[in-house]
């Protein structure tokens, strides 16, 4: 008896000297921000919150979060695959770097929200920077203010990131922005507004990710609430779309909304931004960080070997999650 | 160029003026003050404007006119309206074209009491366009923060959203528009009179050359539209590493830079509002008006139509008259009863 008393307490002894691992919760956030969007995108958006491993066996330490938003033509689930987030969290907070990363859905009918703030596709903005940031400060123990919150995100999420610092001041502290797309003003025909207005379901399924993405970017930056059945505007001028919709195009980039948040930009406590040698977006994010430097941002910049998608898991251990170690107040 | 019949219709009130031989700039004779008004001309620093390229001042003027009870009436807190000014024009000169303490005074004799507060932001090119320039100086949020926080400070203010109205004329409109976008949080009610700006400027290869060929040295002489052009590329398009003007152009390699066409465009509320239907909802009231006679009336209705197709709610009046000529009156018989009916008191 009493040596199985004694078995069973060095059994728990081990359990109890094997470090806890981070844990996933998997819930859902409701966006106030997003009801009523005219593509019926659901209000009520997975999210994936990963914990350090001292969450549950410290009550009252609170943490550092850094928001991560996922790419075009995917899913937080596939982000979650992708990169194995929970195993990321472990290893930081193993180097002493315990932080929460909180990873939302922004899918949508045309594949992609672009985090932007649209009628159409729903204001993704507000949902990020308001609806989440409340429910995760409300629900889990968290450092509840800009220096110990962060942005990033990967591609269509790296975009997201800037945009979202620039015309959100005051919400996070640091960012970083992995292979950022969309940074150049896009140059939209009226026949590609007209293809995207008038896609139906199956063809949407059955698009590339270039006709798909167009067609996202229009929903999310160029919405006509009258013009079923996919809300997208082809107002037309002399033969061509019109300048106002170009001009709502051109008013969504980043590089062009720069030069407007340049002391939003400047208050920043860290930026970073990176891209492969082999990624298709090289040209525009080096563009980014020239336009950076032009107006006497600083930030941190580098040109890893790599194309658009093969390093994303390695550069969140190596490079991400310490960066918000280094800049996120604890 | 779209902003030709903007041009002209300052003109026009240039014309009913008298044009200081410096600098152009619009003035008119100093403004009647009512008895039980007072006015108060405050300098309010900028930490947003200071380290501007052009050497703009940091230390603004503003007109601050107080309704007559608020002397007597010590415990008293007031809603309170920012008037905009527009191009080429100072505050203290709008201030007097516009007769602020008469409007003031008429207002509180019907029980409507406001502080008005009328900030200045004449800059070398002759107007900020409320905008975030590095070369111009970050005016939209000196307007937004620094301004209320001064006058919180001051005066008894009901210092929350729900005490504060945001109107502007012409380029004050075109700033109306932006600053409520931008800080929706700041403000309960807006009202834009005359907005300029509104759609998307565009330029030729000849009108981008005339406007890089500008002497810096001769920017005071060069007119009221090259000005307003100026005064637009500067705050839309700046450049730390271009002196004189730190600007960028729209002009590269003999054809019209399209990224600078991408970034004044982004500046137009006709594209904004898309992207700020949310913003625009918050807002308690929201006017807007031109006169039939305005050269604006295209570009202001078809901001109402935007503002429509977007389901925000708001006043919409074309009324009998030209860019300016009806504008104080409005200010004082349409404009603050329409605060008063929205503002908290």
């Amino acid at each position: 008896m009493f040596k199985k008393l004694l078995a069973c307490a060095a059994a728990l002894a081990t359990l109890a000297a094997i470090p806890a691992e981070a844990r996933t919760e998997k819930i859902k956030v409701h966006g106030a921000s997003l009801e009523g969007n005219l593509e019926g995108n659901s209000a009520d958006r997975d999210v994936y919150v990963f914990l350090p491993p001292s969450y549950d066996s410290n009550a009252s330490k609170r943490y550092p979060v850094v928001y991560f938003l996922h790419g075009y033509f995917a899913t937080a689930d596939a982000y979650e695959n992708l990169v194995k987030f929970q195993e990321a969290v472990d290893e930081a907070a193993a180097a002493g770097n315990e932080l929460i990363v909180v990873l939302p859905d922004a899918h949508t009918k045309f594949k992609g929200a672009m985090y932007s703030n649209s009628v159409t596709t729903g204001d993704f903005e507000g949902f990020v920077t308001r609806d989440l940031v409340s429910h995760i400060d409300s629900n889990y123990r968290t450092l509840a203010r800009a220096e110990s919150r962060g942005l990033s995100g990967h591609s269509m999420g790296g975009y997201g990131t800037l945009k979202i610092v620039m015309k959100y001041p005051g919400i996070y502290s640091s960012m970083y922005a992995m292979a950022p797309c969309c940074l150049s003003p896009s140059a939209i025909t009226l026949e590609q507004a007209r293809g995207a207005a008038s896609m139906t379901p199956e063809q949407i399924e059955a698009a590339d990710f270039g006709a798909a993405a167009a067609a996202a970017s229009l929903a999310a930056w160029a919405p006509d609430p009258n013009n079923p059945p996919n809300f997208i505007a082809v107002d037309e001028k002399d033969g061509k779309l019109s300048p106002v919709i170009t001009a709502r195009l051109h008013a969504n980039s980043p590089l062009v909304l720069l030069s407007q948040s340049v002391p939003q930009l400047k208050a920043m406590t860290a930026i970073g931004i990176d891209v492969g040698d082999k990624d298709f977006l090289l040209a525009d994010d080096t563009a980014m960080h020239n336009e950076l430097n032009r107006f006497g941002v600083t930030h941190d910049w580098e040109v890893f070997e790599g194309d658009h998608g093969n390093r994303v898991a390695a550069r969140v251990r190596s490079d991400l999650l310490p960066f918000f170690g280094k800049h996120l107040a604890k | 160029m779209k902003l030709t019949k903007w041009a002209a219709g300052v003109l026009a009130l240039m014309t009913l003026t008298v044009a200081s031989a410096q600098a152009q700039n619009i003035t008119a004779p100093p403004a009647a003050v009512p008895n039980g008004i007072t006015v108060e001309e405050v300098k309010v620093h900028s930490a947003a404007v200071a380290g501007n390229l052009e050497g703009n001042s940091a230390e603004r003027s503003a007109m601050v006119v107080l309704p007559p009870s608020y002397a007597s009436n010590p415990n008293k807190r007031y809603p309170v309206i920012y008037y905009l000014h527009g191009f080429s024009i100072d505050g203290r000169n709008f201030y007097n074209f516009m007769k602020v303490p008469e409007a003031v005074a008429a207002n509180a004799a019907q029980g409507r009491e406001f502080i008005v507060v009328v900030p200045d932001t004449l800059t070398k090119m002759g107007g900020s366009m409320y905008s975030n320039s590095v070369t111009t100086g970050d005016f939209q949020t000196f307007i937004a923060k620094d301004l209320v926080a001064y006058i919180d400070g001051k005066y008894r203010t009901i210092a929350s959203r729900d005490g504060r109205g945001l109107v502007g004329h012409s380029m004050g409109g075109y700033g109306t528009w932006r600053i409520a976008m931008r800080y929706p949080e700041v403000y309960a009610a807006i009202w834009a009179q005359s907005a300029c700006c509104v759609s998307p400027r565009t330029e030729t290869v000849e009108s981008a050359t005339a406007m890089a060929n500008v002497p810096y040295a001769d920017v005071d002489k060069a007119g009221f539209g090259m000005r307003a052009g100026l005064a637009s590329a500067v705050a839309w398009a700046p450049n730390p590493n271009n002196p004189p003007y730190y600007v960028d152009f729209p002009l590269k390699d003999g054809k019209v830079d399209q990224f600078v066409i991408a970034q004044w465009a982004a500046n137009s509320p006709l594209a904004l509002v898309a992207s700020h239907v949310d913003a625009l909802k918050s807002f308690k009231a929201i006017g807007s008006d031109v006169g039939d006679k305005d050269g604006l009336i295209r570009d202001d209705t078809m901001m109402h139509e935007e503002l429509q197709k977007f389901g925000v709610a708001h006043e919409w009046a074309v009324y009998e008259g030209t860019h300016t000529d009806k504008i104080g009156q409005r200010f004082s018989e349409i404009v603050l009863p329409f605060m008063a009916g929205h503002l908290a008191k």
